[in-house]
């Protein structure tokens, strides 16, 4: 026990050493902050990049990032190399994990904007507004939504670095088949559709979990949210009978079969990008990059994107995203920031966009949308989307509403009793 | 090794016992050429097996932060104590004694009748052995896909059950329930283990002696008394084994758990594995993720002892 | 047992087999067909197991675009080295326990075993740490390593046990001619442990093979990838744009070898599980 002690000590006085060598011994990266591309450093330097940016099968995005903007910023910054890895999605935050317990940690992630706080919280990043001098004039050009994400106990420990929203997206023949020449734009509407898909293999929904991601959108639609304002509490929120109402409207269409059973966290049902192109699914909620995935797999579908469907709060989704963040290990800090501004470039964040990625930058809203009209609907969303609950623990919040909501899905309980009971469950977490 | 015929003890054949008997072949205390033998390999096990033991072991008595500037809470038996009462816990903790029920049993049963079947004369024996090995030599990530993919709502299983032979509606949602998941996972289980079993019978049923059977079958046995009475014997030592392996390898259910539910629906096809690695790497809580580990590895340890004692050889076999 | 069957018993029993066969082949089968499917005609019901129409698309795209011959090529070099030191070190220790008495013995013998029981998915963050410490981080001695470490347990357990069915009077014979221990085990024991060592190899390289969790932690360098990894990588995210027919494919690719090595080692294979620890 105190020989551990003093191991970690020593490990931890290692590391300082480093840190503290690394500052005072004069390296080229460290110093007085240099002014962008101003750099030359006097040796080669590496930074290691992770992200996942290639998974679910979209490699057009890592095709971009390897071969165009990677030698773009390298050819900009003589000596520095830049070396992404990709990470599966599901199995980064464990690489993360084990790697922060080692102090092992990339200089740069890309994180989903839920784990900043996370990880801020545990002490692995370095707070961005503290150590870049252009900080603020970077942040304010971004969209204050997803900057948001970045915030953790006053300070931002990271920039944004790409956006999404969820929109509904239909298929085209089988709308056509109900009758229907646009998608439902209202919660009537969709409850309609189901009716008129009734009957038929067609279900009229699909979505793969019952976390925030997926239910959001239909709660701050229907007028609900979570918690309240000042994350104090969750019951009297989340079990307000506008949420019973948006959640009982769900379960119905549940229980007459009009929702896949993905969205109970079957791993057997067809997965929505399969299922809304082959016909099984009237509609989904997803995200930008569908449509690289769809070009690749499925050229002859035309998916139709619309605005999440309007409940009595208006047509709401969700922000999602990534965020870029420097770690604490990192020992090229000002080149590793280097990269960190090339991000916030109009070169890198329209060169991403034709991939399903959307700016993260105010002013470019308007080119991205020349770039891909198809996009409108998703910069027209984002303008109304919301963040997540800004708590470290949003991975429990995610489980506790599948846990909870699952068996009111099933019949077992009533959705009221059901949402109560989650949020007692949320309240213990906004007190710790 | 044809010479030498297999003798019934279990891992402690004859020749070895007898000349411990005399103590001819063995070399005195004291002398140092055991340990040097023994250095390499087992200075290689402490530092890379051993001491993360003992680290998981510690990590189990703290609210452990996995960064090391910060400090960990030393908590006593808290961990412990919560996992008792935590209904998550119970449920995965059922769910891996279901697993273990499910594949153990069809494994020992399924591999011995093959290897009966094998044994002896079968025609075309090379080629069925390698048939029925396959599925154990092949990574448990690939195997894993191929069982989600062939339990999925529109799956061959389905297909089969329903459109071919007629006794279900073909519409099971296999993986979105509990009992029906761990039926799949099962599944996958027994169909992956059943060669490796009977791969061991096969050896094992080598050993059964000839001669016995032969005066069996003098004696006018049927087929199911020379099995009670002369092979069921004779590979007692084999099935003790057997059953070891196989909970060792049912507490241990996880990749397959990992990647053909994930846990769900709602975490009720959690097994303890998957259990404990939501908690310290989805939860970041690894005191209380150590203390499951620690937990399981009680809980097998406690059954092999168990179980070395039930196939004990009488004349003074295995145990010491 | 030896007299011929009957014939009726003989066909009824091979109509067994054969059923049973078929079980077990069918999930490669069906793997196999995927492979050779295009993502849009994957999920039709009813399923096809001839593909129709048949692609190489996954294939190309699987040795081409994702590079698999290189992550085969790391998995080969990690899993024969990894079997190759593990049977050395396990096979001396496993000497020492059959043909040594020595204090403590049976208690570092039993240390061992417990060594199979712990779950190794706990093992991950001390393992990583220390792997820090030796510098072994994102390298495939870092596998190598552990994956030796990992297998001395089960691998001694089934050596032990084989070494003691050696004859004790041949290595009384040896030593009174004056070969002194390791002779009698490089010259006497190993050879005739064939079997048993060509059952460790089996059990080893698949192991090595198949392993994912530690290499999926330790290793971050693309072109360091095995092929388990590379094959999770494919097969993406939970629910979302599952390219099963690249999965089969690069799947299909990793099995190969691993039957190979089977057919190959598989004569002795039920020797060594005869002679050796495992035997009735």
């Amino acid at each position: 026990m105190k020989r551990y002690i003093r191991g970690t000590a020593a490990a931890l006085a290692t590391a300082a050493l480093a840190v503290t060598g690394c500052s005072a011994g004069g390296s080229p990266t460290t110093g007085s902050p240099a002014g962008p591309g101003s750099m030359a450093p006097a040796e080669p330097i590496t930074l290691t990049f992770w992200g996942s940016y290639g998974n679910g099968g979209n490699s057009a995005q890592q095709e971009i990032l390897d071969n165009t903007l990677i030698p773009a910023f390298e050819a900009s910054h003589a000596g520095v190399t830049v070396e992404y890895v990709d990470v599966p999605y599901d199995d980064l935050l464990q690489k993360l994990t084990t790697s922060a317990a080692a102090e092992e940690l990339p200089d740069l992630v890309r994180a989903d904007l839920g784990w900043v706080p996370r990880f801020a919280d545990l002490g692995v990043l370095v707070p961005l507004s503290d150590v870049m001098p252009d900080f603020q004039q970077l942040a304010d050009a971004t969209f204050p939504g997803v900057l948001a994400t970045n915030y953790f106990e006053g300070k931002y420990y990271g920039l944004p670095l790409d956006t999404n929203t969820r929109v509904l997206i239909s298929n085209p023949d089988v709308l056509a088949k109900a009758g229907l020449d646009a998608p439902p734009a209202t919660f009537d509407e969709f409850v309609a559709l189901g009716n008129a898909l009734k009957g038929s293999d067609v279900s009229l929904f699909a979505d793969g979990g019952l976390g925030a991601w997926n239910l959001m959108p239909w709660i701050w639609s229907g007028g609900g949210d979570i918690t309240d304002a000042e994350l104090t509490t969750s019951s009297g929120v989340l079990d307000s009978d506008a949420n019973v109402a948006t959640l009982q409207m769900l379960v119905d269409l549940y229980t007459a079969g009009q929702i896949s059973s993905g969205i109970i966290g079957n791993e057997g049902a067809v997965s929505t990008s399969e299922g809304l192109p082959n016909g099984n699914y009237a509609t989904i909620l997803d995200g930008p990059w569908m449509s690289g995935i769809w070009g690749d797999q499925f050229p002859d579908f035309e998916p139709v994107y619309s605005p999440v469907p309007a409940g009595p709060g208006g047509s709401v989704s969700v922000v999602g995203g990534e965020d870029i963040v420097l770690t604490a290990s990192s020992k090229h800090q000002e080149a590793a920031l280097e990269f960190i501004r090339f991000t916030q470039s109009e070169e890198f964040q329209l060169a991403l966009v034709p991939t399903g990625q959307l700016t993260v930058i105010q002013a470019l809203g308007d080119k991205q949308v020349e770039l891909v009209p198809g996009l409108k609907v998703f910069t027209e969303q984002l303008g109304t989307a919301k963040n997540r609950l800004a708590i470290t623990q949003g991975s429990e919040v995610d489980g506790i509403l599948n846990e909870e909501l699952t068996p009111a899905f099933e019949g077992t309980i009533g959705v009221r009793e059901a949402l109560t009971k989650a949020a007692a469950r949320i309240d213990e977490l906004l007190v710790g | 090794m044809r010479n030498h015929p297999p003798s019934p003890e279990f891992r402690e054949p004859a020749p070895a016992v007898a000349s411990r008997a005399s103590g001819r072949a063995w070399i005195r205390r004291g002398s140092a050429t055991p340990h040097l033998f023994l250095l390499p390999g087992f200075a290689l096990f402490a530092l890379a097996i051993l001491y993360p033991i003992a680290q998981a072991f510690r990590m189990s008595f703290y609210d452990w932060k996995i960064v090391g500037s910060a400090t960990s809470e030393f908590l006593g038996l808290e961990n412990y104590l919560r996992a008792l009462g935590d209904d998550k816990f119970w449920v995965a903790f059922g769910n891996t004694a279901f697993y273990a029920v499910a594949t153990i049993v069809p494994q020992i049963v399924l591999g011995l009748a093959v290897a009966l079947l094998l044994h002896g004369r079968a025609p075309a024996r090379p080629l069925f052995r390698v048939l029925y090995y396959l599925p154990v030599v092949t990574s448990w990530v690939v195997v894993s896909l191929v069982f989600r993919f062939l339990f999925a709502d529109q799956g061959l299983i389905n297909y089969l059950l329903g459109e071919v032979a007629h006794v279900t509606d073909g519409q099971t949602s296999w993986l979105a329930d509990r009992w029906t998941g761990m039926i799949a996972i099962s599944a996958l289980g027994i169909w992956k283990g059943v060669g490796w079993s009977m791969m061991i019978f096969l050896a094992a049923l080598q050993g059964v002696p000839a001669a016995l059977m032969e005066a069996a079958m003098i004696d006018g046995a049927g087929p199911w008394q020379r099995f009670r009475a002369v092979t069921l014997p004779a590979i007692r030592a084999a099935l003790g084994f057997v059953t070891i392996m196989l909970v060792i390898g049912g507490f241990n259910v996880f990749i397959s758990v990992y990647l053909m539910t994930a846990g769900g629906p709602a975490g009720r096809t959690e097994v303890l594995l998957t259990y404990m690695y939501n908690q310290a790497f989805g939860n970041l809580d690894f005191g209380y993720g150590s203390a499951i580990a620690v937990i399981v590895t009680l809980i097998v340890l406690a059954l092999s002892l168990i179980q070395l004692r039930m196939f004990r050889n009488p004349d003074g076999g295995y145990v010491e | 047992m030896n007299r011929p069957a009957p014939w009726p018993l003989t066909s009824l029993r091979l109509l067994v087999l054969v059923a049973g066969a078929l079980v077990m082949v069918t999930p490669f089968l069906y793997l196999l067909s995927i492979s050779f499917t295009e993502q849009s005609y994957v999920l039709t019901m009813p399923p096809q197991l001839i593909p129709d129409p048949p692609t190489l698309a996954n294939y190309t795209k699987a040795l081409t675009v994702q590079d698999v011959p290189r992550y085969f090529a790391n998995s080969l070099y990690v899993a024969c080295v990894s079997t190759l030191l593990a049977l050395v070190l396990s096979s001396m220790m496993a000497y020492a326990f059959a043909r040594f008495r020595f204090p403590g013995r049976e208690l570092l013998f039993r240390v061992l075993l417990v060594g199979l029981m712990i779950p190794a998915v706990m093992l991950l963050i001390p393992q990583f740490i220390l792997t820090k410490y030796l510098g072994l981080l994102d390298s495939h001695l870092g596998l190598i390593v552990f994956y030796v470490a990992g297998s001395l347990a089960i691998n001694t357990f089934l050596l032990r046990g084989f070494f003691e069915s050696i004859p004790a009077e041949l290595d009384e014979a040896m030593q009174m001619d004056g070969g002194n221990a390791w002779t009698r085990y490089w010259r006497l024991a190993i050879p005739l442990a064939r079997p048993g060592l060509a059952t460790a190899t089996i059990f080893t390289f698949f192991s090595a093979w198949d392993e994912f969790a530690w290499a999926l932690t330790i290793l971050n360098s693309p072109e360091l990838r095995t092929l388990p990894i590379a094959i999770r990588l494919f097969a993406g995210s939970g629910n979302n744009a599952v390219q099963w027919g690249l999965v089969f494919a690069a799947s299909a690719i990793a099995v190969v070898p691993v039957i190979i090595v089977f057919l190959v080692f598989q004569r002795h294979f039920v020797q060594g599980l005869t002679a050796g620890a495992v035997k009735g």
